[in-house]
């Protein structure tokens, strides 16, 4: 592909509502032309396009950090409500909002008088007035930009004598069965309803009533929020209003590594930062890339981590003994194997879609070496996709139709599609990474398992006639690249050991070389 | 005494039909005389009259007319259409003058209107008036009919080229769609939450399009200036504002309602007007400008009545309601009813106004009740400071308006709550009776 760009993932700073797609403003090398209008902030000067806000002009030079706020978010309209943004311009008799003051040439910007310090804490202290202050059972604890900025700015003490506002019966209200809202704890931000409003363009959620009283709802109670997107609302809510069921009450989110990877449940490849604590997965978050995801990941995408831990998961190579399959070496295994696939009149490899390009490349190479006139092929086989040009967005933002990360990447390698999508040799050997679909086969096929299997999809098959599986490694347990729907090319590290005796492609044909 | 600019007949039987505008009140005259002007010269001539907005902030109406582009354009070059939108949400306690003009003499505004409409080149206006004011909304829909049937309304107006047409919106009773951005955004059936500015509703007003928003005594001051000219107009007033104001008078006095009166009057002598205090009770505390504007000691009270004194004087001549309290009036209980009212009215969008109000009202509420400390005193203006032009629109301003000035300037009232434990004026064991719900559950 010509087209291609080529991505590393790197390991962000990652913070969905700081990330930004601004970048610095080029300054024309011709001393003839107009010079760029210039700001200052904190006594330097910058070049900014002419439209940008104070904010925006911050985040082109990566300076907008200092600049605290809640209902700003670089992926979404700007309201300018909660008034935490504010910074003192030279010359302008009040505070101004840096999310919607549009930058002027010559402008003098202030991010940190005095002023400004005192105005963010008196913002501080009256959103604290009504918060619970339920930190200790808060989700959000630990990376709650309530506290963070309370720790910066907020007052050490109150002196709100009232009661605090308790909304009825929403400390644990369900707006579906992914997020769970307790009102007491929002700030009233609103970017989830400018979110559903203009990303998702699904409006499912709405403010109700008004002033203190005012209170968050899904717009259609009975249905509750319905868009595909919901983790998102979690991932940006400041505080712990909106909290992702899937995580509640999972872990503190102190102890999680952060590792970054790609998102293996879709041909879009979003990119994921994988939070763990000692090699067990609770939860992805996706990380800001321009080109591909922007600020969001879907909820399907989300929560495939679970796969991962499912107990039923196959980590261990399996051989079939007494009609039964039994754990053992991959040594034992490979030289079981290896007497049927000599014996056998035909053998094909069918390379799931969602293998990385250096694994198909590799397999492409290095099996017509180890099993002679061994056929290869590729199967994606989900969602009715058959190559990469069946492909379609299932909506307005990410999602995509072929559910499997890399049939762009597996194409490009050379090999051709499963005709028909059947298995027709004595023996098939089916490798996938636990996303591809599984071929059609005759009721007694003859089959060898490589790859990511569960217990699940094993009793599944049509056929029972299993000779072996030989148990790989997923998606973020291993090194490799995919080429996504819009043949961009990014290449992920492990995010987590691999828990079991799984093994890469490499050990495992190097192990079945030396066989011979 | 000076000419009345519009509650001329406002007593006379009929006066809110067509007929007796036309016979009585030289009707649809200016409108006549203002389509034989140049849009420019009609901008030119309230210019001239000094004319300020009487919505509240006083902007001077000529100027506010002159902002808007000649001929806007959309992204493609089409020509955008303007709209004119009156403010007729009165909401503001203590005011109820665009009643009186829409009940009696609601051709004034719609003439107004039709003027405003050819001088700013707009087709097309909407008059946006409170849920509440069900009557008012006939009234105004029937005069609007007749207008339409008479030829005043419509296409080609009285021969000419111009075209006008008036829709009446009923909002759904929020005090804050009295602002303008928030009218814009209830008219287009949004929340009412007031907008960010910039962008200004001149340039991106109703529907996106570039929009003018007046108050009903605005436009019903129009005809007025057209027919008897600017200068007239400008005379009746002070340098810097001309005409006359409508003084909604309320509270202890023998004659409360509505009075037309040059501004350059007192405080004392408007009181004086509306038949002087009840009973013949000592005065204790005015507020001259709608429950937002800060409130007068009766030693203030010798201030003008203009737009500027009044600024002078540390309040607002805001929308013109006077709240006269007497002796009698616990003043504690009078600001906390207020800030009663700013909390339910917050539309919520920024964090100091929503809470704030809401701290504010619950904390005069414990203080009427003689559970105050004295720290509380000072902690109002501690809150208040931090409220006050801070927020997208004036709505924190005007909360502060009554915390800042009952605690400023009747101090002694609120230690007395306070070391007492219970209301002076009502004894101990008392609770107001507006109480609030006792606890703090939504």
């Amino acid at each position: 592909m010509s087209n291609t760009t080529e991505i590393e993932i790197k390991m962000p700073k990652v913070d969905l509502n700081y990330s930004s797609f601004k970048k610095p403003v080029q300054v024309s090398a011709d001393p003839a032309a107009k010079p760029n209008p210039k700001v200052t902030i904190d006594g330097k000067v910058y070049d900014f396009a002419p439209g940008d806000t104070i904010m925006q002009v911050a985040e082109r030079y990566k300076i907008h950090e200092e600049i605290p706020r809640y209902c700003y978010h670089p992926g979404m309209p700007i309201a300018g409500s909660c008034r935490m943004c504010t910074v003192e311009v030279e010359k302008a008799p009040k505070l101004m909002t840096s999310c919607s003051t549009p930058a002027a040439d010559g402008m003098v910007v202030h991010t940190r008088s005095e002023k400004v310090v005192k105005s963010r804490t008196g913002v501080m202290e009256f959103l604290l007035t009504n918060h619970p202050l339920d930190c200790p059972v808060c989700d959000k604890a630990g990376e709650c930009e309530l506290q963070d900025y309370n720790f910066e700015y907020g007052p050490m003490t109150s002196n709100f004598k009232e009661e605090k506002r308790v909304y009825e019966d929403s400390t644990t209200k369900k707006l579906s069965d992914k997020v769970t809202l307790n009102m007491n704890r929002c700030v009233h931000c609103e970017r989830c309803v400018r979110f559903t409003d203009d990303v998702t363009k699904t409006s499912d959620l709405v403010m109700l009533n008004r002033g203190y009283k005012k209170e968050l709802a899904a717009a259609d109670e009975e249905r509750g929020l319905f868009n595909d997107y919901q983790g998102c609302l979690t991932d940006f809510c400041p505080v712990g209003a909106l909290t992702y069921n899937d995580f509640r009450f999972e872990k503190r989110v102190w102890f999680l590594e952060k590792k970054a990877s790609i998102c293996d449940r879709c041909s879009k490849g979003c990119n994921i930062e994988v939070h763990s604590e000692k090699d067990v997965v609770y939860r992805y978050m996706p990380i800001f890339n321009e080109q591909v995801n922007q600020h969001w990941m879907c909820d399907e995408g989300r929560s495939s981590y679970q796969s991962l831990s499912n107990p039923l998961r196959i980590i261990s190579p399996l051989m079939k003994y007494q009609d039964a399959l039994h754990s053992t070496s991959i040594e034992t295994l490979l030289g079981s194997i290896s007497k049927e696939l000599q014996s056998a009149s035909s053998v094909e490899l069918v390379v799931g879609t969602d293998a990385t390009c250096e694994e198909a490349a590799y397999l492409k190479e290095k099996m017509p070496e180890v099993i002679k006139n061994i056929r290869l092929s590729y199967y994606n086989g989900t969602n009715n996709v058959t190559t990469s040009k069946d492909d379609q967005k299932l909506d307005n933002l990410l999602r995509m139709k072929d559910k499997t990360a890399n049939t762009k990447g597996v194409e490009e390698t050379g090999l051709t599609a499963l005709k028909n999508g059947e298995v027709s040799s004595e023996i098939a050997i089916l490798f996938r990474s636990g996303r591809a679909g599984i071929p059609k086969m005759k009721a007694d096929q003859k089959l060898i398992l490589w790859g990511v299997w569960t217990q699940e999809e094993i009793k599944a098959l049509p056929s029972k006639n299993i000779l072996g599986v030989i148990a790989g490694l997923s998606t973020i347990e291993k090194i490799g690249s995919f080429k996504n729907t819009d043949g961009i090319l990014q290449k992920f590290a492990p995010a987590i050991v691999h828990r079991g005796n799984g093994l890469s492609v490499k050990s495992v044909v190097s192990a079945w070389k030396s066989l011979k | 005494m000076s000419d009345l600019v519009i509650t001329k007949h406002v007593n006379e039987k009929n006066c809110e039909t067509i007929d007796f505008y036309i016979q009585k009140d030289h009707g649809y005259e200016a409108l006549k005389k203002a389509l034989t002007m140049t849009p420019a010269a009609v901008v030119d001539e309230v210019k001239k009259s000094n004319l300020r907005g009487r919505g509240g902030a006083g902007f001077p109406t000529g100027m506010k007319w002159s902002f808007m582009p000649p001929n806007p354009v959309d992204a493609k070059g089409n020509p955008k259409p303007k709209y004119l939108v009156c403010n007729a949400d009165e909401g503001e306690p203590g005011t109820f003058k665009d009643r009186l003009i829409m009940t009696k003499t609601p051709h004034k505004m719609i003439e107004g209107m039709i003027i405003a409409g050819h001088a700013i080149g707009s087709n097309k206006g909407f008059i946006y008036i409170r849920g509440e004011f069900y009557q008012e909304t006939r009234i105004v829909q029937k005069a609007i009919d007749e207008a339409y049937k008479k030829g005043f309304l419509g296409k080609n107006i009285l021969g000419s080229n111009f075209t006008f047409d008036l829709v009446v919106y009923k909002g759904a009773g929020a005090y804050i769609c009295g602002e303008e951005t928030a009218l814009l955004n209830s008219l287009e059936g949004k929340r009412g939450e007031p907008r960010l500015k910039p962008p200004f509703p001149a340039q991106v007003g109703a529907y996106g399009m570039p929009s003018c928003v007046n108050n009903v005594e605005t436009f019903a001051a129009v005809p007025y200036i057209i027919h008897e000219g600017a200068e007239k107009f400008a005379k009746m007033g002070t340098e810097r504002s001309g005409g006359t104001r409508l003084f909604c008078v309320s509270g202890h006095v023998n004659k409360p309602g509505v009075y037309e009166l040059p501004m350059l009057l007192s405080m004392r002598e408007l009181i004086e007007v509306a038949g002087g205090m009840k009973n013949g009770k000592k005065l204790k505390a005015v507020i001259p400008g709608g429950a937002s504007a800060p409130m007068l000691t009766a030693e203030e009270i010798d201030v003008k009545m203009d737009f500027d004194s009044l600024a002078k004087a540390g309040t607002m001549a805001g929308s013109g309601g006077v709240i006269v309290m007497d002796e009698s009036v616990c003043i504690v209980e009078a600001a906390s009813v207020l800030l009663k009212f700013y909390e339910h009215e917050s539309c919520g969008q920024c964090s100091q106004c929503r809470e704030g109000s809401h701290w504010l009202a619950r904390m005069f509420h414990r203080i009427e009740n003689g559970k105050g400390v004295q720290s509380d005193l000072d902690y109002i203006a501690k809150i208040c400071g931090n409220m006050a032009g801070q927020t997208i629109c004036a709505f924190a301003d005007a909360v502060t308006g009554p915390a800042l000035s009952s605690v400023k300037k009747f101090r002694k009232e609120f230690e007395d709550h306070i070391t007492q434990g219970c209301c002076p004026h009502k004894g101990p064991g008392h609770r107001h009776a507006h109480d609030h719900k006792e606890s703090a559950h939504v």
